[in-house]
């Protein structure tokens, strides 16, 4: 152990960006969830270390997937989990993100995870709690647990995260993952590289800590180590912002003859759920060089280590 | 295959050539250029003394409609190839307002083998910037591009939506595709059917402002500087228009604009006792706009001037001004109207001749255009002198509803060659 691992403490209250995580806490993120991960692989119950605590999934957008990654990861941890998907009850009555708050608040929850569609909803809601708040996603901003899950996937898929070339392609512009997972593999080393359709691709990405923004997916994919691939909602394809689907798939949607372009042992990825046949063949996305599930695996792991840091004491 | 055309004097806007001398084609192309009045080739295979008629690159038209598709009463692309050889117009632009309209990979690949097939001239088709030019959704620009379509444009009615519009720009500057955009606010031209102004509201016709274009403008030339793309804009009237484009250069946007040729010659009151064939969108201006255009023009700051050619069938134009139809047949009278400024006295032939040779052609990274060797033998003989008299039932359009009808003109081509080959030869040519 280095000493400056030894004398090395998580100090943050909340989740609500990557921005404010050093390299050494994303490491020390990924280190826990790397047992959690083994742990659940071998079939070994984790320590409690959530028993006797709240933890809130308050969602005020529609997620599945995500709620129940959070919800499995707190009850593995001894949590007892409260599920609210807020859409379809309060906030129709007119109660405002701040009134929710508050309410929830006077329960004594130990921690809130919410998901909210506008950007900087999380972070407004963490001034008003006394808990420890988890950003799933706000607006178009951040989702920094799938930025560490990225990272994790990566991690253990390559042995390294630092110099690999990652390029991820999509809707750069409209992607909260875009944003966390660029900022996680930049401060861990890898040299991040996005790719859009001009309309999808905002001006300034090398301040999220991009090395190169382009439009021409098929030189960017030289020599890729890691290619993910974004979903591409359905309205942006109505000409709006693309004419088609079958032009954006020309253009950007990852074939065999496109991935053979990287690099042969490239690994491919999504944050999911897929347009297959849209951005992505179906024949890679169950091939062997996806490691699509495996994301979905890691995102439970690195929930647990994000909940245990930040709401069952010291790991 | 090899053809010597001597005693010409040469004209080449894009090196400022003027002077007697000779071409030498070989297999489509230019090989030779070279001055003095003898036949430098007399080895080529045939030979053809000029006896000192001028001899210019074949003129690019970067604005014709035809009706192919779905319009071929009015036009097709061999009667608009028939018509434009016959003026000089060896490369042409067509535009996407068809029937089905041009915004489909297959509608574009179609018009490249109908082209092919039946005309003479060399025809670039324009895809639709939005499908089905409904100014809602983009077309798609990329796979368009690929099967050929040259420039992209929205037509006569610009896209209304800026935002849209900035996309579009955007998307189409990523994949170094050129846009066409008319610059026109609709919400004030729309209902209008001539120039706005005393006349318009003296005859009671309702009236399309300068005002449309210059916001159409300004918008259009906002966005090119936003987004990189590259942005011709169709057809300006005003010299005000093409101030707003170049403060757009100045600041590093790669804009251009193109102006009518009947715009140089006509102004309002040439509608006079509502002539419908005077009825063309953007309308003929009032005298000073005309003549300030005519200044821009001699200034070098127009790039491009086209034909506009949208002819319309007689149902379309024997109808009260307010109902008929905009357009004019213009192939035939390009460069007899550009020749006019030159017979008036403000250009020089090579200053009139550069806005429908090289000029289009570079906005267009084509290769013709120009006197160079090795560039496609595209090239016209044309006595600039030479009087006529313009009557509709002698022109070669499917539709001649032409406003210089009756007027009386000077200058014709008397032989055109596309890619070496003579393609037209004036029936006073022995």
């Amino acid at each position: 152990m280095t000493r400056a691992a030894y004398h090395y403490s998580f100090d943050h209250e909340h989740l609500l960006s990557i921005e404010g995580l050093s390299p050494l806490d994303i490491t020390h993120i990924l280190d826990l969830a790397d047992k959690y991960a083994e742990a659940t692989r071998a079939g070994i119950q984790p320590d409690p270390v959530l028993k006797g605590k709240t933890v809130v999934n308050l969602f005020f957008e529609n997620s599945t997937r995500t709620m129940s990654s959070f919800e499995i990861a707190a009850r593995r941890l001894g949590a007892d989990v409260v599920s609210m998907p807020v859409a379809a009850s309060s906030v129709k009555k007119g109660e405002t993100l701040i009134d929710t708050a508050m309410t929830l608040n006077a329960m004594r929850p130990d921690a809130l995870i919410v998901r909210h569609s506008a950007s900087g909803g999380p972070k407004l809601l963490s001034r008003k709690v006394d808990c420890a708040v988890i950003n799933a996603g706000d607006g178009t901003h951040q989702h920094p647990t799938q930025g560490l899950l990225d990272a994790l996937t990566i991690r253990r898929t390559k042995g390294r995260i630092e110099g690999l070339k990652v390029v991820i392609c999509g809707d750069i512009a409209h992607s909260r993952v875009a944003r966390s997972t660029t900022q996680t593999l930049h401060l861990m080393g890898a040299e991040v590289h996005l790719c859009a359709p001009k309309t999808l691709l905002p001006s300034g990405t090398e301040t999220w800590g991009a090395a190169s923004a382009t439009t021409d997916f098929d030189k960017a994919l030289k020599g890729a180590d890691i290619v993910m691939m974004l979903r591409l909602q359905q309205e942006r394809m109505d000409g709006a912002y693309l004419p088609s689907r079958r032009e954006y798939f020309h253009f950007f949607g990852l074939t065999q003859e496109r991935l053979a372009l990287a690099n042969p042992d490239a690994t491919v990825m999504h944050p999911g759920p897929m347009n297959r046949g849209i951005e992505i063949e179906s024949a890679i996305a169950d091939g062997d060089r996806s490691v699509i599930t495996e994301q979905v695996e890691m995102g439970v792991a690195v929930r647990e280590a994000v909940l245990h840091l930040l709401a069952g004491g010291r790991a | 295959m090899s053809l010597s055309i001597y005693n010409a004097r040469l004209l080449d806007p894009a090196t400022g050539l003027d002077e007697i001398g000779a071409i030498f084609i070989e297999r489509g192309k230019i090989r030779d250029i070279s001055k003095g009045k003898t036949d430098p080739h007399a080895d080529a295979k045939a030979s053809l003394d000029a006896g000192g008629l001028c001899l210019s690159p074949g003129l690019v038209d970067l604005r014709v409609k035809t009706g192919e598709p779905g319009f071929e009463q009015k036009e097709t692309l061999a009667t608009a190839s028939r018509s434009a050889i016959a003026g000089g117009i060896t490369s042409f632009v067509v535009m996407p307002d068809t029937r089905p309209v041009l915004d489909d990979v297959a509608l574009i690949r179609f018009i490249a083998e109908r082209a092919k097939a039946s005309a003479a001239a060399r025809i670039y088709p324009a895809g639709a910037l939005t499908t089905g030019l409904n100014g809602e959704a983009m077309a798609e620009i990329g796979l368009m591009a690929e099967a050929g379509a040259i420039a992209f444009t929205n037509g006569d009615i610009p896209v209304a939506n800026a935002s849209l519009m900035k996309r579009a720009m955007a998307y189409a500057a990523s994949l170094g595709a050129t846009i066409i955009s008319r610059p026109d606010e609709r919400a004030l031209s729309g209902s209008g059917v001539m120039n706005g102004g005393e006349l318009a509201g003296r005859m009671g016709l309702s009236g399309m402002p300068v005002e449309a274009e210059w916001i159409g403008a300004m918008r259009d030339t906002a966005l090119a500087e936003a987004t990189g793309c590259t942005l011709i804009l169709d057809q300006v009237s005003t010299s005000r228009t093409i101030a707003i484009a170049a403060g757009a250069r100045s600041r590093g946007a790669k804009v251009f604009t193109t102006a009518a040729a009947h715009s140089f010659f006509f102004n309002e009151r040439d509608v006079g006792d509502y002539l419908t064939y005077c009825k063309v969108n953007p309308p003929f201006r009032d005298e000073d706009t005309r003549q300030e255009l005519i200044a821009a023009l001699k200034r070098g700051e127009i790039d491009a001037v086209v034909s506009a050619h949208d002819p319309q069938p007689p149902e379309e134009k024997r109808l009260p001004f307010g109902e008929a139809a905009f357009g004019a047949a213009g192939l035939e009278t390009v460069l007899a109207a550009l020749l006019s400024l030159v017979h008036d006295g403000p250009l020089t032939l090579l200053e009139a001749l550069a806005p429908v040779t090289c000029r289009p052609a570079d906005m267009l990274g084509l290769p013709q255009g120009r006197l160079a060797k090795n560039t496609p033998a595209d090239v016209i003989l044309f006595d600039p002198g030479k009087p006529w008299l313009c009557e509709r039932e002698h022109l070669r359009s499917r539709s001649t509803n032409s406003p210089f009808d009756g007027r009386r003109l000077q200058g014709r081509v008397l032989r055109t060659f596309v890619a070496g080959e003579e393609v037209f030869k004036h029936e006073s040519v022995a």
